[in-house]
């Protein structure tokens, strides 16, 4: 037997309690022993937890594994500054993690500020008196007692009710409020009219309940404890971070292992090999990639942030871009949730809004005025939003005397409502609802004050002129009235009230959308993005919660990347589930907010938009600056083979290579993270789920395009010196030589010269940067500067000479490196030259 | 098989509750119910009049539905009369309640509960109850491990309850997970159950069957306590009735313990038992 199935005295038998309530020493007991009624926050990893999976995700051990190999490199060689390059690698890592860890913890205290912080209060009955409580200290068995404007605070049996009406949005998705009953019933516990869940808002009347269930073990609960088991996968850019990582590690041990046995056939010592093969490795690791990707996370999360937008997690920033469905409610993201009276029809025409105020004494708007429970007290309008609407329209309208009578609340299934009102003496039955549901129910319609009875033509009339609204978008309300006897029982039975209704006219009512709506839906139209709103609109009709949970699925299942928006709690399990949950920030329950991946801090669909934008941006922007970083290796490996293979000397030492990698590349590549979307972003359908961050087309234009220039000049640089300071091949250089020190130098400004040539190359890999224009990234010119202020201190600064083992060189020198830049910049715009060509004829 | 059960009481309300469970038991099986309150000896009357209240009310409520019942009402360590009676009236199976402040501890230890479980000779059912409102369970969980001991009177236990309740029983079982260095935590599939797990949880259905139970199975993979715990809430279940779990505390601290987890997070009432006979054939752990 369930609780909702028996009579008031047995409930109270069952549940230990009575009409009076609890005795206070009971009730301190029960919740001693049930606990605090309260919703236990998701499951979330602790903070160590957090900080520690920074350490251990594969990049971080791919890094590792790199420090390692130097330590173990300068153990068995010393004094080639491997040590030195391990603990700068190890440095990164710890840097890397705490930057990232304050960024996703900051995040989290925000939305931990958004939390309700005040505990609301309920009226429940204890020792037989009424007194306030707080709704964390209700138990099972307390007798609450409840009216228009209170929230439910526990999953309660209701013994007694007064015309109450529950808003069930939160749990079930259903906007329109319930009428409750405190009789048995015969339905499933959830069906029931008669109990009222946590989290539910009684929007009118009165009732007393007798609560069964608080907390966890709650509906409310139930829903949290599922959406705490929805498990999350990896987000698309940490997926493609891993391929990356593994593509990068398969190129390293492979060099590693090329050169280690092509070093054993040219007759090589195995150690010499195998510190040889260690270095190769090393140097193959990109050791800014990981602070840059996220950095540039970072700076994303931060723009969105200026828009309304507050990302979770940072590689949620880059599954934005992704997203190919949008699932989004309709009523307060896509509208203004804000419902108004557009335009009446009576007397067989339809009437504007002013002119409705005007004509205010037709008693369609005393209809409108009187069969409404929205209130207007304290400045501000309570009750259903469509009510509210009508008494905002229409208020004064009514008579100088008017008086409730009656009323038989509104019922979905019968949707219709009268109220039975005294008006200056008379008494009026007024009847709203649907058409269909109303005009049957009418034996007379009014036209111009005149009665005249209503036939066949009229109803089809009447039945048009409703659809006419309806095509407009407006929601529809027909109305009636009937003059009772002035000694018209108040009781007066349904049937009896409801007969021989005059119809009066239809009202058309407007939830306006918001006014960025209409140019966002046609940016995601533009970008390929589906959406698909739920509520009664085109394509899923009164979706609940646990039908958009269905949804996300679904199309989950058939590949989609799907972004959905809510902010109930049987929403939770949704958002969880999809690769982007957005709660709402206003509207949200924190069960909603803490099961999202981003909050919309203004509830708004254009918002979703801007975000989607920017984090398509962002993957652009990411491969941008990997193309860059990646072009860089080149010039520090090519080097070194050439060290080993020709017996030269080394002309790049580890430091500089760091100096490059983890100095002079960072900004301008961070610079690139900062790349405006482009004009044509949103105009490209969303990218495959097959595309790699790392494609073969990058990998070739960073390793055997961009990088093999770069090499060619950190090469000249380096024999430039050589050769006019009278170097002759075979010749030994101790690591101390001026000329030695020079020619390092040289090569290692060939790459900061060629690298800053890169920079605007990098900035697309198709788009010309004279249409791009040089001035529409002005960090790039602060990345540049920034990469020519360290380079000077290294090359000139006794103290950057002291560490990275350079010594000044002239400015012939930089003016020799030069045409390498210029080279690599117009030989690239050559090569985007012949993309585009080659696309304007094949644009498949 | 069970000819006298023992609904122990107290001042708090989920031991009422709890022992309802006992008197459907006594009511389905035909047995007699004793209702026994052993308040200790510095309890206050505040304490004791509750206590013998719900005595009271459980006394009529039984005579109401035509059990046979004896109320019994002593002074003394609850642990040692508990036992007195149960050796002296030879008591079949006990019910008690869990306390909020017993899942705290780690396999309830120190606590009456675990003393209960423990010292008494016979069969006991440890209630956990968080829901007031699920008066009669008609889905009841019964999660299964691969091995399952003295399946016939586990079964006869499950058995009398569901028909008490006129309940369907889901028998459930968690197949761990199975971590590879290279793919991590590999899930087996429904056809691939553990070896002891088709003969026993055979033999369980048979047994249940002989009762004409209404019963359908589950098996899944994965974190058994969370499972369960996520299927109670996932299918709405009125009841969970588990084994006890036979680990040592060492032994569930370094692996965990699935009944400790499902105490914690049950969605419904759950019930712990431990058959009448586990005491003389291996240790309660």
């Amino acid at each position: 037997m369930k609780i909702s199935r028996l009579p008031s005295d047995e409930v109270f038998r069952s549940l230990v309690s009575s009409g009076e309530g609890l005795s206070g020493e009971e009730a301190a007991r029960r919740l001693s022993e049930f606990g605090y009624n309260e919703i236990e926050p998701l499951r979330r990893k602790s903070l160590l937890r957090k900080f520690l999976e920074q350490f251990t995700h594969f990049l971080a051990v791919l890094l590792w594994i790199a420090a390692l190999m130097s330590f173990l490199s300068d153990f068995l060689n010393p004094g080639e500054g491997m040590f030195s390059l391990g603990i700068a690698i190890t440095a990164v890592i710890f840097i890397n993690a705490v930057f990232t860890f304050l960024q996703e913890y900051r995040a989290e205290r925000a939305l931990e500020a958004m939390k309700k912080l005040l505990p609301f209060r309920v009226r429940v009955l204890r020792d037989g008196r009424e007194k306030e409580a707080a709704a964390g200290e209700i138990v099972p068995g307390d007798v609450i007692l409840l009216e228009g404007g209170d929230k439910v605070p526990a999953d309660s049996r209701l013994i007694d009710t007064s015309c109450l009406t529950l808003n069930m949005a939160p749990l079930t998705g259903e906007s329109e409020p319930v009428v409750m009953d405190h009789e048995p019933a015969v339905d499933d516990l959830t069906e029931g009219r008669n109990i009222a869940f946590a989290g539910t808002t009684a929007v009118s009347g009165s009732g007393k309940a007798v609560v069964f269930a608080t907390g966890m073990k709650t509906e409310f609960g139930r829903i949290a404890h599922l959406t705490s088991a929805v498990e999350t996968g990896l987000s698309p850019l940490q997926k493609e971070i891993i391929k990356v990582t593994r593509i990068i590690a398969l190129i390293a041990t492979a060099t590693g292992v090329l050169f280690f046995m092509a070093g054993h056939f040219i007759g090589r010592s195995f150690w010499d090999n195998f510190i040889f093969a260690i270095g190769i490795i090393v140097a193959n690791v990109p050791e800014g990639l990981l602070p840059t990707v996220t950095l540039s996370l970072a700076m994303g999360s931060q723009r969105m942030a200026g828009k309304m937008a507050l990302i979770k997690t940072l590689t949620s920033v880059e599954t934005l871009g992704s997203v190919t469905v949008v699932c989004t409610d309709k009523t307060g993201t896509l509208t203004v949730n804000r419902m108004e009276v557009k335009t009446a029809w009576v007397d067989g025409k339809t009437l504007d809004v002013p002119t409705i105020k005007r004509e205010g004494s037709h008693i369609l708007a005393t209809a409108a005025r009187l069969c409404n429970n929205a209130r207007f007290a304290e400045g501000r309008y309570t009750g259903d939003p469509t009510e509210v609407a009508l008494l905002r329209a229409y208020e004064g309208s009514a008579g100088i005397h008017d008086e409730r009578v009656s009323e038989i609340p509104f019922n979905p299934e019968r949707k219709l409502m009268t109220t039975v009102n005294r008006l200056d003496g008379r008494t009026f039955a007024f009847t709203k609802g649907a058409t269909e549901a109303l005009l049957p129910l009418c034996s007379h319609y009014v036209i111009k004050g005149e009665k005249t009875q209503a036939d066949e033509a009229f109803g089809k009339h009447v039945t048009r002129a409703g659809q006419e609204l309806m095509d407009k978008g407006l929601r529809v309300l027909s109305f009636a009235y009937r003059e009772l006897p002035v000694s018209a029982e108040p009781a007066a039975n349904q049937e009896e009230l409801e007969k021989n209704l005059v119809f009066i006219g239809l009202i058309g009512l407007e939830d306006p959308p918001r006014p960025e709506v209409p140019a966002a839906l046609k940016k995601c139209c533009r970008a390929g993005i589906r959406v698909i709103m739920s509520e009664r609109e085109v394509l899923f009709a009164r979706m609940t919660p646990r039908h958009k949970m269905r949804v996300v699925s679904i199309l989950k299942d058939l590949g989609e990347r799907v972004a959905v928006t809510g902010d109930g709690v049987n929403d939770a399990p949704a958002l969880k589930m999809a690769d982007i949950g957005i709660a709402m920030g206003i509207a949200g329950t924190d069960v909603a907010r803490e099961a999202a991946d981003m909050i919309l801090m203004d509830d708004n669909f254009a918002t979703i938009v801007n975000a989607i934008e920017e984090g398509r941006a962002v993957y652009e922007n990411i491969r941008k600056f990997i193309s860059y970083i990646f072009s860089s290796n080149i010039p520090e490996i090519i080097p070194y083979i050439a060290y080993v293979l020709f017996s030269i000397p080394l002309p790049l030492t580890i430091m500089q290579i760091l100096a490059v990698d983890l100095g002079t590349d960072m900004l301008p590549a961070l610079a690139l993270g900062a790349e405006r979307p482009s004009k044509e972003i949103m105009s490209r359908p969303p990218r495959v789920k097959k595309e790699r961050l790392l494609s073969s087309g990058l990998l070739a234009r960073a390793y055997l395009f961009l990088g093999p220039i770069e090499a060619a000049a950190g090469l000249f640089g380096f024999f430039y010196i050589l050769r006019t300071g009278g170097w002759h091949a075979g010749e030994f250089l101790a690591p101390d030589n001026t000329l030695y020190l020079q020619a390092t130098t040289a090569c290692l400004t060939a790459i900061i010269v060629t690298q800053i040539a890169n920079v605007f190359a990098c900035r697309s890999s198709r788009e010309s940067v004279f249409r791009l224009g040089f001035l529409t990234n002005r960090l790039i010119f602060a990345g540049i500067a920034f990469e020519l202020a360290l380079q000077l201190f290294i090359v000139y600064h006794p103290f950057g000479n002291m560490i990275f083992g350079t010594h000044p060189v002239s400015l012939d020198t930089w003016l020799v490196l030069l045409p390498f830049a210029l080279l690599l910049f117009f030989l690239e715009e050559f090569r985007k030259f012949l993309v585009r060509r080659r696309n304007a004829v094949h644009p498949s | 098989m069970y000819r006298k059960i023992l609904a122990a009481v107290n001042e708090h309300v989920n031991s009422e509750i709890a022992a309802r469970y006992a008197m459907e038991l006594a009511r389905a099986a035909g047995s007699k119910l004793y209702i026994c309150h052993v308040a200790e000896k510095s309890a206050s009357a505040k304490s004791i009049q509750p206590a013998e209240e719900a005595a009271k009310r459980l006394f009529h409520r039984a005579r109401e539905a035509g059990i046979e019942a004896e109320s019994i009402f002593d002074t003394g360590d609850p642990v040692k009369r508990i036992g007195n009676i149960v050796r002296s009236e030879r008591i079949d199976v006990v019910f008690a309640a869990t306390r909020r402040k017993d899942i705290e501890r780690r396999f309830y230890s120190g606590t009456i509960a675990r003393k209960l479980s423990v010292a008494l000779p016979c069969a006991v059912a440890l209630v956990r109850v968080v829901h007031m409102g699920k008066l009669r369970p008609r889905k009841i969980l019964v999660p299964l491990k691969a091995r399952i001991n003295h399946i016939s009177e586990h079964a006869y236990f499950t058995a009398m309850m569901a028909t008490a309740f006129d309940s369907c029983v889901y028998l459930f079982h968690t197949a761990r997970l199975i971590t590879k260095f290279f793919h991590g935590e590999v899930g087996l599939s429904p056809l691939e159950p553990e070896n002891g797990l088709r003969k026993d949880l055979a033999r369980f259905s048979e047994c249940l069957g002989k009762y004409k139970v209404v019963q359908e199975k589950r098996l899944v993979s994965g974190r058994v306590g969370r499972n369960i715990s996520i299927e109670a809430a996932a299918k709405r279940f009125d009841l969970v009735i588990m084994g006890a779990s036979e680990r040592g505390l060492l032994n569930s601290l370094l692996k965990g313990n699935p009944v400790e987890d499902v105490l914690r997070e049950t969605p419904c009432d759950l019930i712990i038992f431990k058959p009448g006979h586990e005491d003389k054939q291996t240790a309660v752990g």
